[in-house]
């Protein structure tokens, strides 16, 4: 039977040590054991005290998501040879969630990520009064938000995301996954107003397309690309107001006029009230060649992107 | 090693506000036994801000820059990791369904564009010359060295995740840059957030946040003490180099941090001219580097 170290991060405000620190904990254990039954293994064997948040231990409850070498995994899911044969080290360091506060151990306060996934409304808000019987819908219509359909809340979205790293208050990859399922159900009245919702200060132009949301999710959920689709709703229902929207519709504007990025129009576009006031900065950037031709870069047969601009149909 | 020929995506940015890193790219291609074939009808892919806007444009434009790929016969070579996560991601979506290629080739055909067959691949830069064969490749042109400069690689994001797209090297614990730094004579200066965010997608957009992501790779990587650090993006780099003056404002701090690119650091160790890679555009100086390589 293989032997592994744990090296976890303690955290007991209440105990006679109340600052964190790492513990070291060994374990001879089965081959296919898995985190969490190895942090439960310890936690029955070795030291009563250690806290972890965990229920189903199968994969859907999504409580027991933490850190493992730097990486957030589902502890029931991931096993611990894996995590060995990954890094060659014999050694595992199991943390917190990043970008929650500690509680006790690898137990996090998940208060802002509820309040957030609450911000959303993250249920159905039919249009007009409930029919007689059930609302038919035809199968691709729940196709297009299958993948959202399956996030477990787990927050392993929400542990990494660079945005919310730098902007605590932004609502995050796992609430919006949500925010699109709804969105995008036919049933759902809201949409217009759900494009206004998510189009707040912190909310879908926030995101920094960093990638680990999709990189992390255990479910395929893909919150990134779930994101990415409610930008195409708020532009599909005309709600362009937000910096973030107007930056990709200067992308549209350059498309259209040249097919390559117009950066120098791209700037004042996406903020025209702030940029004349970065005057100086604009200045250096043009001394230094890197404020190109205003004028639209024209590829060969552009025409052909033009016709494409007017045809394609988005079916978001 | 033979020639290989690539069909040549530079992207707009190398293309506009940043020629240094397409002049320098072109100048070393025949160190490195790349052909690089211009593509006179490629777009823009989009940057992601296409897919946000118009989902269905954006997988069909760059589908469109495939099929050109395809009509030259070469696969593409990218210097940018918005670009090659963009074109890889639509490459993928249309290998994998059928259905979903005929739709959009149907669109091509409509608006008098070539289809796509899908045969073609997306490289970066990076990928090419960080395998075994491009090590030794590199070897070979006998590099005059870095006088082991200290180099702080930064990855960043979109050539790493999401590896179901990417999926050169552990995104976790990438080694290419790495490779690279050490086998043209360098030293690595490692640290955390190599390959976190830049914040550049949003820095017009959310310009606090992103220089708070920016501050976080660039702070580490000044205390890794590193003489410069090298990006295999221009978007990271003009986060990294055009807004750092602001990010230390922002911070209250100081990086005073020379940034690369990639090219510019092959450039350097195999003695391309300084006058083809044009630091003078840069906006911290890279004088320091310069000295310590003799260069």
């Amino acid at each position: 039977m293989p032997t592994t170290t744990f090296k976890i991060f303690r955290f007991q405000p209440d105990a006679p040590r109340p600052e964190p620190y790492y513990q070291d904990f060994v374990l001879e254990h089965e081959p296919q054991m898995t985190l969490l039954d190895a942090i439960l293994d310890l936690q029955n064997e070795q030291d009563g005290s250690l806290a972890i948040r965990y229920s189903c231990r199968s994969s859907i409850c999504g409580s027991c998501a933490c850190m493992a070498d730097g990486r957030t995994v589902l502890a029931c899911m991931q096993q611990v040879e894996e995590l060995k044969a990954r890094t060659g080290d014999d050694v595992v360091q199991v943390d917190p969630m990043g970008n929650f506060a500690p509680i006790k151990d690898l137990v996090v306060d998940l208060d802002p990520f509820w309040e957030k996934f609450r911000s959303v409304k993250p249920f159905l808000i039919p249009d007009g009064p409930a029919p007689e019987k059930e609302r038919i819908v035809p199968t691709e219509a729940m196709q297009r938000l299958y993948k959202e359909s399956r996030c477990i809340l787990c927050a392993a979205c929400y542990s990494e995301c660079n945005s919310l790293a730098a902007d605590p208050e932004f609502v995050g990859p796992a609430a919006f996954a949500w925010g699109y399922r709804f969105a995008a159900d036919i049933r759902d009245g809201e949409r217009k107003e759900r494009a206004k919702l998510y189009s707040g200060k912190h909310g879908i132009w926030d995101c920094t397309r960093c990638m680990y949301c999709n990189e992390r999710c255990p479910k395929g959920v893909d919150p990134r690309d779930a994101i990415e689709k409610l930008g195409g709703v708020a532009f599909q229902e005309g709600v362009q107001h937000d910096k973030g929207a107007r930056h990709a519709k200067a992308f549209l504007i350059s498309m259209r006029t040249g097919g390559k990025l117009n950066e120098t129009l791209l700037v004042p576009f996406t903020d025209p009230i702030g940029a004349p006031l970065d005057a100086p900065f604009a200045l250096k950037m043009l001394r230094k060649g890197k404020a190109p031709s205003p004028l639209p870069h024209k590829i060969k047969q552009h025409d052909e992107v033009k016709r494409l601009i007017k045809n394609v149909k988005e079916t978001i | 090693m033979a020639v290989t020929t690539f069909a040549y995506y530079p992207g707009c940015v190398a293309e506009f506000s940043s020629k240094e890193l397409d002049a320098t790219t072109k100048a070393l291609a025949p160190m490195l036994d790349i052909e690089l074939v211009p593509m006179p009808a490629a777009t823009c892919c989009g940057a992601g801000d296409i897919a946000e806007a118009k989902p269905n444009l954006y997988l069909t434009l760059n589908v469109r820059i495939l099929s050109q790929a395809e009509e030259m016969g070469h696969d593409i070579l990218t210097i940018c990791n918005v670009c090659t996560m963009n074109l890889r991601r639509a490459n993928k979506l249309v290998k994998e369904d059928p259905r979903l290629l005929e739709q959009v080739n149907e669109e091509l055909v409509k608006a008098g564009a070539r289809p796509y067959e899908g045969t073609k691949e997306v490289t970066h830069l990076l990928w090419y010359i960080s395998t075994e064969e491009g090590l030794s490749l590199l070897e070979s042109r006998g590099p005059r060295g870095l006088s082991g400069l200290r180099v702080a690689p930064y990855y960043g994001c979109q050539l790493l995740r999401p590896s179901s797209v990417l999926g050169f090297e552990d995104p976790d614990r990438p080694q290419s840059l790495e490779r690279l730094i050490r086998a043209l004579g360098g030293e690595v200066a490692d640290y955390e957030a190599k390959s976190k965010c830049c914040g550049f997608p949003i820095i017009l957009a959310r310009q606090e946040v992103a220089l708070k992501e920016s501050h976080v790779a660039l702070s580490q990587a000044r205390d890794a003490g590193a003489d410069c650090m090298v990006t295999p993006c221009p978007l990271c780099h003009l986060a990294m180099d055009a807004y750092q003056r602001k990010a230390e404002v922002l911070n209250g701090t100081e990086y005073n941090l020379p940034v690369l690119h990639l090219p510019q650091l092959l450039g350097l160790a195999l003695g391309l001219s300084t006058d083809v890679m044009q630091f003078k555009r840069h906006m911290v100086p890279v004088d320091r580097v310069l000295e310590t390589v003799g260069a």
